[in-house]
C-alpha cells in the first residue's frame, strides 16, 4: 500500500509548509539564540499575524501589504512583552506568557469575535496557497531569503552587534554603555514581527486564520532551530556563517514537516501522529548527543 | 576627577540579612591618581567600586565623576566615563562574539549605536596594532570567537577594551584574582603599562597586599564599610606589609573588643 | 549529519525508483481520504456514519485513509496536501478547518464535509444559494429549531427549575449566537437566566462552579470547547446539552441531531459522487437534519430524574 511516489508527490506541500514555519523559526532564532530569552509570546503573535492578514485581505488590502502590516502587529506584541520584562521587571517566560494570554482575546477581536475566518483562494489574490504548492515554495523561499539577508545585515550593524552582546553577556554589554533594556525590546519586537509575518503566510497558504493556529508554535520553532543546528553545526565547530545558521533554521522547519509527512504516509494509527512526530524529531535531536566530539566542546564553552 | 560624598548602601534593609555595606564613605581622587584598595572580606571595597560603576544606586550621598553628578545615572549611561575589568575573566567580554567584534563594541562605548556596520576597515587595522602590544598572537586571530581564549587572554583583552576609548576612570575589581600567578603577573604588568601610557585615573581593588604596595601612588584600606586608611605619595612608599598586617589585626581586635564591650 | 543526509538521499532515490502506479480496472476500489480536525465524540460519530454509509453502498470497493489533525488546525493543511498528492478519489472533511484546508488544497477532487455549521461562512461565500458551486458539498450540523426544543426540554424534565445558567466559550461565535437565541425561548417560558462564559478551556472548572452555584439547571449550546474539555464532575447541577456528544459527556438530556446521521448522510452523498459521477457543485448542502430526544442514563440517574419513554439513550 505504501507508495514512495506518493511520499514524493506530497513533498512540495510539506516543504512549503515547513518553510513557512521555518520563517517563524527565523523570528524565534532572534530571541532564543541571539537574545537568550525564552519568549513564549510567539504562540500568540503567530495567530495575530494570521488574523491581521486575513482580515486585511478580506477588507481589500493587497496581500503583500497585509503581511507587512501583520509584521508591524507582531512587533507591537513583542513590544508589550519587552515592556512587561524591562519596565515592570517581570521574568522573561512569564512576560511572554502574559502577552500570549492577552493576545488570545485580542486575536478574537481582530477576527471579529470569531474563532475562525476563511480566506477563499478562489475569491482573493493570495501570495501563496496550498492549491499550488510549487509556487508556494517559491514565494516562501523569496521571503526566507529576503529575511535572512535583512537579518544578516542587521546583526552586522552597530545596533545588531549590541543586541548580540546583550544576549551573550549582559554585564559586558552594560559596561560598554549598551542600554540592554532597549536592545531586548528591539529584539523582541523584530522577532515577533517575523513570527507574525509567517503566521500571515500560513493563513493564506491554508486558506483560513484560526485563533489557535499558533498554539504550539514555539515547539515547532524550537524543533526547527535545533534540527537545523544539528545538521549544520554538527561535530565540526568551525566558524559558520551567520546566514547559514539562519538558513539552517528554515531547513529545520522543512525537515520537521517532512517528518510529519512521513508519519502520515506510513499510515500509522492517527491518534499516534503526535507521538511518532515527537519520536522522529527526538531522533534528529539526539544525534549530536550521541557523538562524543561534540560533548567535549560543550564543556569547553560551559563557562559562558 | 572623582568625588564621593557621604555615600551609604544597605543591602536587604529591615531584614535578618541586613548588611550595611557602605557607611558614609567619602573619597576624592585627583586626576592621574592610581589608587589600590585593600580590605578583608566584606570590607566594602568591591561595593565601593560597584557604587561608582552604578551596578545599583546608593541610598544616600553623591558621586561626582569628571564634574558630572552621576549618583542617579544608570549603569550603562555611566559607562561612557568608565573602563571596567571584572574579577571573573568571562564577565568582561562576549564569548560568542569575535575578538574584533568585542573591540569594536568597546570602541563605541558611550556612543549612539546605529545602523552603520559594526566595524570599519580602519578599526580592524588599528585593533591589530593594539593587539600586537599584548604579544599573545591575538592579532592573527581577530575573527576568532572570544570563547576560545584562555582566562588570561580574555582578561588581557578586557583590559585593552576598557582602555581602548580613554576612560575618565578605570575600575579594576580584583581583576587578577582568578588567574594563575604567572598570568596574573603578566596582566598586572599590562595594567601598569596601559595606565601609564594613557595617564589613566585608576581605582584598583585587590586582595594582594604586595601588589597594593608596589603599584600606584595611593593606597586605601577599608573595613566594615568605611575607609580606615588613606595614604599617598611618600607616606605610601614607606608603608610595609607588616604595617598593613598590623593594621588588619588591630581592626580585628578593635572589632572584638567593641563586640565584647 | 552526513549519515542523516545520506539516509535522506537514499530515501529520495527509493522514492524516485518506485514510481509505478496501481492499474485502473473497471472494478475500481475508491480511495477516500478522511480528514478529521480533532479526537472528539461528535466528530468520531460523524466519521463512523460516513464510513458506514460508503461501506453500505460500496462494500469492499472503498478504502479509507484516515487522518486526524489532533487539534492542530495547521496540520489539516499537511493532511489535505497528502491526500491531494495521493490523488485520492474523494476527501471527507470533518469540521470547519478540515473543510477549509481541503477546499484550499484542491479544486478538482470532490470534497464532502460534515460537522460544519455554515458552509457559506466556512468557505467565505457571499451569495449563498444552497450549493457551493465548486468541488465541495456536505451536511451541516446546524439544527433548526433545536434550541426551542431544548428550552422546552428543561421544563419537561425539570419542572421545578427556575434559574438557567447558559454556559459556553465566548470565543465560539456559534455558541454566542445560540445563547442569544435561547434567551428568548427561556423568557417565553418564564425562566430566569444568566450567562456564564469562559474564553480559555483552562477556566472551565472555575466557571462551572460559579454557574452551578447560581443556577438550578445548566444549558450548554453546541460548544466545541465544552465538548472537548469539560467533565461530568465539574457540574453539580443537571446539564441540558445542545448536542449528543456534550450530552454523553456531561448532560442529562438533549434534543439533538445525530452526528452519526449527518455523517451517514454525507457518506451517501459521497457514494453518489463516486458511483454516479454527480458533480458536487450541483449537489445541495444538506442544511437541516432530523432531531431526536436523547438522554444520558448514568447522569440522569445520578440526579434522580425520570426520563419519559420517547427518549433514546446516548451511546
Amino acid at each position: 500500500m505504501l507508495s514512495f511516489s506518493a511520499l514524493l508527490r506530497a513533498l512540495p506541500g510539506n516543504i512549503a509548509q515547513g518553510m513557512i514555519w521555518g520563517i517563524m523559526a527565523l523570528g524565534l532564532y532572534i530571541t532564543y539564540k541571539i537574545l537568550n530569552f525564552s519568549d513564549l509570546t510567539v504562540d500568540g503573535s503567530f495567530s495575530t499575524g494570521a488574523a491581521v492578514t486575513v482580515m486585511l485581505i478580506i477588507a481589500g488590502c493587497p496581500a503583500i501589504v497585509a503581511v507587512l502590516i501583520a509584521f508591524v502587529a507582531g512587533c507591537l506584541a513583542g513590544l508589550v512583552t519587552g515592556f512587561l520584562h524591562t519596565v515592570l521587571k517581570i521574568a522573561p517566560i512569564l512576560s511572554g506568557i502574559l502577552t500570549q494570554i492577552a493576545l488570545y482575546s485580542i486575536n478574537l477581536h481582530i477576527l471579529g469575535n470569531k474563532a475562525n475566518q476563511a480566506i477563499n483562494v478562489n475569491d482573493y489574490s493570495l501570495l501563496l496557497t496550498l492549491r499550488n504548492t510549487k509556487m508556494a515554495i517559491l514565494v516562501a523561499l523569496i521571503f526566507a531569503a529576503v529575511l535572512i539577508a535583512i537579518l544578516y545585515w542587521f546583526f552586522g550593524t552597530e545596533l545588531g552587534s549590541a543586541i548580540r552582546a546583550t544576549g551573550n553577556n549582559s554585564q559586558m554589554a552594560k559596561a560598554q554603555g549598551i542600554n540592554i533594556d532597549k536592545m531586548k525590546v528591539i529584539a523582541l519586537s523584530l522577532s515577533n514581527g517575523i513570527v507574525a509575518l509567517s503566521g500571515g503566510l500560513l493563513a493564506q497558504y491554508q486558506g483560513f486564520a484560526d485563533v489557535s493556529v499558533g498554539r504550539g508554535a514555539i515547539v515547532i520553532g524550537l524543533a526547527a532551530i535545533i534540527i537545523g543546528s544539528v545538521i549544520f553545526e554538527g561535530k565540526n565547530k568551525k566558524e559558520i556563517n551567520f546566514s547559514i545558521l539562519l538558513g539552517s533554521a528554515v531547513i529545520g522547519g522543512i525537515i520537521y514537516y517532512i517528518s510529519i509527512g512521513i508519519v502520515l504516509w506510513l499510515k500509522l494509527p492517527t491518534n499516534d501522529m503526535k507521538l511518532f512526530t515527537a519520536i522522529l524529531v527526538a531522533v534528529f535531536l539526539s544525534v549530536p548527543n550521541l557523538s562524543l566530539g561534540k560533548k567535549k566542546e560543550d564543556k569547553a564553552n560551559a563557562g559562558n | 576627577m572623582l568625588e564621593i560624598k557621604n555615600i551609604s548602601k544597605t543591602f536587604n534593609p529591615n531584614s535578618v540579612n541586613e548588611n550595611k555595606a557602605l557607611k558614609n564613605v567619602s573619597l576624592k581622587l585627583e586626576d592621574g591618581d592610581f589608587v589600590t584598595v585593600i580590605g578583608g572580606n566584606g570590607a566594602g571595597k568591591s561595593t565601593l567600586l560597584n557604587a561608582i560603576a552604578g551596578t545599583w544606586l546608593v541610598d544616600s550621598g553623591s558621586i561626582i565623576l569628571d564634574g558630572e553628578d552621576v549618583t542617579r545615572l544608570a549603569e550603562f549611561k555611566r559607562a561612557k566615563l568608565l573602563g571596567r575589568v571584572f574579577q571573573d575573566p568571562m564577565m568582561g567580554t562576549a564569548a560568542k562574539l569575535q575578538i574584533q567584534e568585542n573591540l569594536a563594541l568597546a570602541n563605541r562605548r558611550g556612543q549612539k549605536r546605529g545602523l552603520g556596520w559594526h566595524i570599519s576597515p580602519e578599526e580592524i587595522e588599528s585593533f591589530k596594532e593594539t593587539l600586537r602590544m599584548l604579544d599573545l598572537g591575538l592579532e592573527d586571530r581577530m575573527t576568532a570567537k572570544v570563547g576560545l581564549l584562555s582566562g588570561g587572554q580574555r582578561q588581557a583583552l578586557t583590559l585593552l577594551m576598557a582602555t581602548l576609548k580613554q576612560p575618565k576612570l578605570l575600575l579594576l575589581d580584583e581583576h587578577t584574582a582568578a588567574l594563575d600567578p604567572k598570568t596574573a603577573r603578566k596582566v598586572l604588568d599590562l595594567t601598569v603599562e596601559l595606565v601609564e601610557k594613557n595617564h589613566l585615573t585608576t581605582f584598583m581593588v585587590t586582595h594582594n597586599m604586595k601588589d597594593a604596595l608596589n603599584i600606584g601612588n595611593r593606597l586605601i584600606m577599608m573595613n566594615e564599610g568605611s575607609i580606615i586608611l588613606d595614604v599617598s605619595g611618600k607616606e605610601k612608599e614607606k608603608l610595609t606589609i607588616n604595617d598593613l598586617l598590623e593594621l588588619f589585626n588591630k581592626t580585628g581586635e578593635l572589632n572584638d573588643s567593641m563586640i565584647l564591650s | 549529519m552526513k549519515k542523516l543526509l545520506i539516509v535522506l538521499f537514499v530515501l529520495l532515490l527509493l522514492v524516485g525508483c518506485s514510481g509505478e502506479k496501481g492499474g485502473d480496472e473497471g472494478d475500481k476500489v475508491f480511495n477516500v481520504g478522511v480528514l478529521q480536525l480533532i479526537q472528539h465524540d461528535a466528530l468520531d460519530k460523524a466519521t463512523e456514519g460516513f464510513k458506514d454509509a460508503l461501506k453500505d453502498k460500496l462494500g469492499d470497493k472503498v478504502v479509507f485513509d484516515e487522518q486526524n489533525a489532533s487539534g492542530d488546525s495547521a496540520n489539516c493543511a499537511v493532511i489535505a496536501n497528502q491526500f491531494v498528492a495521493n490523488d485520492v478519489d474523494l476527501i471527507f472533511a470533518n469540521a470547519t478547518p478540515a473543510l477549509q484546508a481541503a477546499s484550499t488544497a484542491t479544486d478538482t477532487i470532490p470534497v464532502v464535509a460534515t460537522s460544519v455549521t455554515s458552509f457559506a461562512a466556512a468557505l467565505n461565500i457571499d451569495n449563498w444559494t444552497g450549493m457551493t458551486g465548486t468541488n465541495v458539498t456536505g451536511t451541516s450540523d446546524l439544527a433548526v429549531g433545536a434550541l426551542e426544543k431544548q428550552a422546552a426540554q428543561i421544563v419537561e424534565l425539570l419542572p421545578d427549575a427556575k434559574k438557567v445558567a447558559i454556559f459556553y466559550c465566548s470565543a465560539e461565535p456559534n455558541s454566542v449566537a445560540q445563547a442569544d437565541e435561547i434567551e428568548g425561548y427561556l423568557d417565553a417560558l418564564g425562566l430566569e437566566h444568566q450567562r456564564f462564559t469562559f474564553s480559555d478551556s483552562n477556566d472551565i472548572a472555575q466557571v462551572a462552579v460559579n454557574a452551578c452555584e447560581w443556577a438550578d439547571v445548566v444549558f450548554v449550546p453546541t460548544d466545541n470547547a465544552v465538548a472537548s474539555y469539560a467533565s461530568e464532575d465539574q457540574f453539580s447541577k443537571p446539564v441540558i446539552a445542545g448536542e449528543e456528544g456534550i450530552c454523553k459527556r456531561i448532560g442529562i438530556a438533549t434534543v439533538s441531531l445525530s452526528y452519526y446521521q449527518i455523517g451517514y448522510k454525507a457518506g451517501e452523498m459521497a457514494a453518489d459522487i463516486l458511483i454516479n459521477g454527480t458533480d458536487p457543485a450541483t449537489l445541495p448542502v444538506v442544511e437541516e437534519s432530523e432531531m431526536s430526544k436523547m438522554y444520558n442514563p448514568s447522569i440522569a440517574a445520578k440526579f434522580g430524574i425520570e426520563i419519559p419513554s420517547d427518549y433514546i439513550a446516548v451511546e
